[in-house]
């Protein structure tokens, strides 16, 4: 009976972290060329209430923002921010943290 | 004229040359400190980006062989952006409105309205920069002249976000009015976090010394 417990109590435990892991977007933008560019996208980005972190790479012009749990960024918002930090959207992907890391 | 205004002009115009300005807008809230200095002048600009295609600051610059200042407001407006996959070009408009204050001869202490304007474009991937940057400046009985610069650059290694980034560039200024009407001013480029610092020498000997800082 105590291993029924322990093995439930376990699970109980993982769910939520299954649940609500935050989501991991990937943003293809053009004309980031510089560091000045690179700042401008986090310092915008990190405004943003639903942002944990931020990595922006110069050679495959990406940025990755990690979200926090349980919330959302939607295309359309990434799509305004990149533009009024003055650099052109190329793609979004998104991938749920924990899951197979494809994007969706 | 006052002492009071005197020094207030006079404290607009800590530093100067004109043709850098790299990035004249930021993202929208930023704020960008620049300043410039080289044989012709010294200039102080701090500026705030509206939206992304609009900054206004306030300026301060003084022309030393003309013995003039100039204390106003600068506005730069991104006309054009073109990103591409591997390089960005820009399209900027510059003007400034203000006034003029003369340290010379017979001109000593006159005040005049004044104003410049001026565009400039540049280009640039990781490895290579190209630049231009005109302006006209009208300060009536004090000074008005015409000059233009434009620049080539080019980076010896690619830097990633955060590291420091080194550029070696060629700046040739033209003055039509001045002594030595061109100018060829050899310069090293440093970027690292919010600083970005250049320092060369012209043919003539003459220093330049440029320091931008972007919150």
């Amino acid at each position: 009976m105590k291993k029924v417990f322990l093995v439930l109590g376990a699970a109980f435990t993982l769910l939520p972290v299954q649940a609500y892991a935050g989501e991991t977007v990937k943003v293809h933008v053009n004309g980031l060329v510089c560091d000045f560019c690179a700042r401008a996208i986090e310092k915008v980005f990190k405004k943003q209430e639903s942002v944990e972190s931020i990595n922006v790479n110069l050679s495959d012009k990406l940025i990755t923002l990690g979200l926090k749990d349980g919330q959302a960024l939607e295309d359309d918002v990434i799509t305004k921010l990149v533009n009024d930090s003055g650099y052109a959207l190329v793609s979004i992907e998104r991938a749920e943290e924990g899951q197979d890391g494809t994007a969706q | 004229m006052s002492k009071f205004l005197r020094l207030f002009m006079f404290a607009g115009c800590v530093l100067a040359a004109q043709p850098v300005e790299a990035r004249p807008v930021s993202y929208p809230g930023g704020t960008t400190i620049i300043t410039e200095n080289n044989g012709d002048m010294n200039s102080l600009l701090v500026h705030y980006t509206f939206d992304g295609k609009t900054a206004l600051g306030i300026k301060g610059e003084y022309w030393r062989d003309m013995a003039f200042g100039f204390t106003g407001l600068q506005l730069n407006y991104l006309a054009k952006r073109w990103n591409n996959a591997d390089s960005q070009a820009n399209l900027y408009l510059k003007g400034g409105v203000g006034g003029a204050y003369s340290d010379y001869g017979a001109f000593d202490h006159e005040v005049e309205p004044a104003g410049f304007a001026g565009v400039a474009a540049d280009w640039e991937d990781r490895r290579f920069f190209v630049s231009y940057e005109n302006r006209y400046t009208e300060a009536g009985d004090i000074a008005d002249f015409y000059m233009q610069s434009a620049r080539v650059g080019v980076a010896p290694y690619i830097g990633e976000y955060g590291d420091l980034h080194t550029w070696l560039m060629v700046q040739v200024d033209h003055k039509p009015e001045a002594e030595d009407h061109v100018t060829v001013t050899p310069l090293v480029r440093f970027f690292k976090d919010v600083h970005l610092v250049e320092a060369g020498m012209n043919n003539h000997g003459e220093l330049l010394f440029n320091w931008i800082i972007r919150y």
